[in-house]
């Protein structure tokens, strides 16, 4: 996962970094970018978009390099400048209204996986879902962070997390049993 | 299709959604965008000078604590001066009560002292 990538590189990339060497940067830009990208392709469900998002989340790194204390923050920095941008983004344009299913089919495929009908059918439920709850779930299931962690991106109570966590999951589970993709013998 | 066999379905949303690569020369393109030269905010311990931000609270405080204090003396000699030009004019008066009660005084104590005679009353009227 990209997290544990992240996580093997040594600080002084970030003090390089931070020192205006370009290289060090351009390590910190390859080893997030699967995540911040993903986060973008998942929320707008347009690969332009996530690509636009993805680099301006690094551009506002690259200004704001400074206020960034650990590779730790870093991380948690990225996610949270990501997920907000792509909320907001979809709150000016029409950017879910648009192709998500063509756009799904593709990170499907991309995916390579046992079951591209259902990675695909996923991707169209997560593009059903309000801004906030998506970013809620990907943030969960996609970038592995705990409850306090996501509260904390998103600015909101723990129990909101909580609370999207529960709704979507049980809105996806449904849907998906409703189309016969998983067995009911699932429900907890 | 035939439905999946029994998974955690929180475990197979992990599984289905991973972080996918970004687009190939992602990093180049961004680094190409990149302003040419970065400002590198390194500050050196010995030649920092001092900032406004670094003392500007402990300044303020000492501002209004002086601000406080000269205010303090201010209304203190304000109320004193009042508080003395109070005390002499009620002084004042009191001299001018006594002067008028002594010269009642010596009035009586003449009409006692000396009461007018017959003839003299006889004039006067």
């Amino acid at each position: 996962m990209s997290l544990s990538a992240a996580q093997t590189m040594p600080d002084s990339l970030l003090l390089q970094a931070r020192a205006g060497d370009r290289d060090a940067f351009a390590a910190l830009v390859r080893a997030h970018q699967r995540s911040v990208f993903s986060i973008g392709l998942r929320m707008l469900s347009r690969r332009d978009a996530a690509e636009d998002l993805a680099q301006d989340v690094f551009l506002q790194l690259y200004r704001k390099l400074d206020s960034i204390e650990s590779l730790e923050h870093l991380g948690f920095w990225l996610r949270r400048v990501a997920a907000n941008l792509a909320i907001d983004w979809l709150r000016r344009l029409p950017y879910s209204a648009t192709r998500p299913l063509d756009e799904g089919a593709e990170v499907a495929a991309q995916e390579a996986d046992d079951d591209p009908l259902m990675s695909r059918e996923l991707m169209r439920l997560l593009g059903e879902l309000a801004p906030h709850p998506r970013a809620v779930m990907l943030l969960r299931y996609q970038e592995d962070r705990d409850v306090a962690e996501i509260a904390a991106m998103l600015d909101m109570p723990v129990n909101t997390v909580k609370s999207h966590i529960k709704r979507s999951l049980t809105a996806l589970r449904g849907r998906m049993i409703g189309a016969k993709l998983i067995d009911c013998e699932e429900l907890p | 299709m035939n439905p999946k066999p029994p998974e955690s379905f929180e475990d197979e949303l992990r599984r289905r959604l991973r972080p996918i690569d970004a687009p190939e020369g992602f990093a180049e393109r961004l680094m190409a965008a990149l302003p040419a030269q970065r400002k590198p905010a390194v500050v050196q311990p010995g030649a920092a000078r001092p900032s406004l931000r670094q003392f500007g609270l402990p300044a303020a405080l000492a501002a209004s604590l002086l601000v406080a204090v000269f205010l303090g003396v201010h209304v203190a000699n304000d109320r004193a001066l009042r508080e003395q030009q109070l005390g002499i004019a009620a002084s004042e008066q009191l001299m001018q009560a006594l002067r008028v009660t002594s010269e009642k005084l010596d009035l009586a104590y003449e009409a006692v002292n000396n009461p007018p005679t017959a003839g003299e009353e006889e004039n006067r009227s």
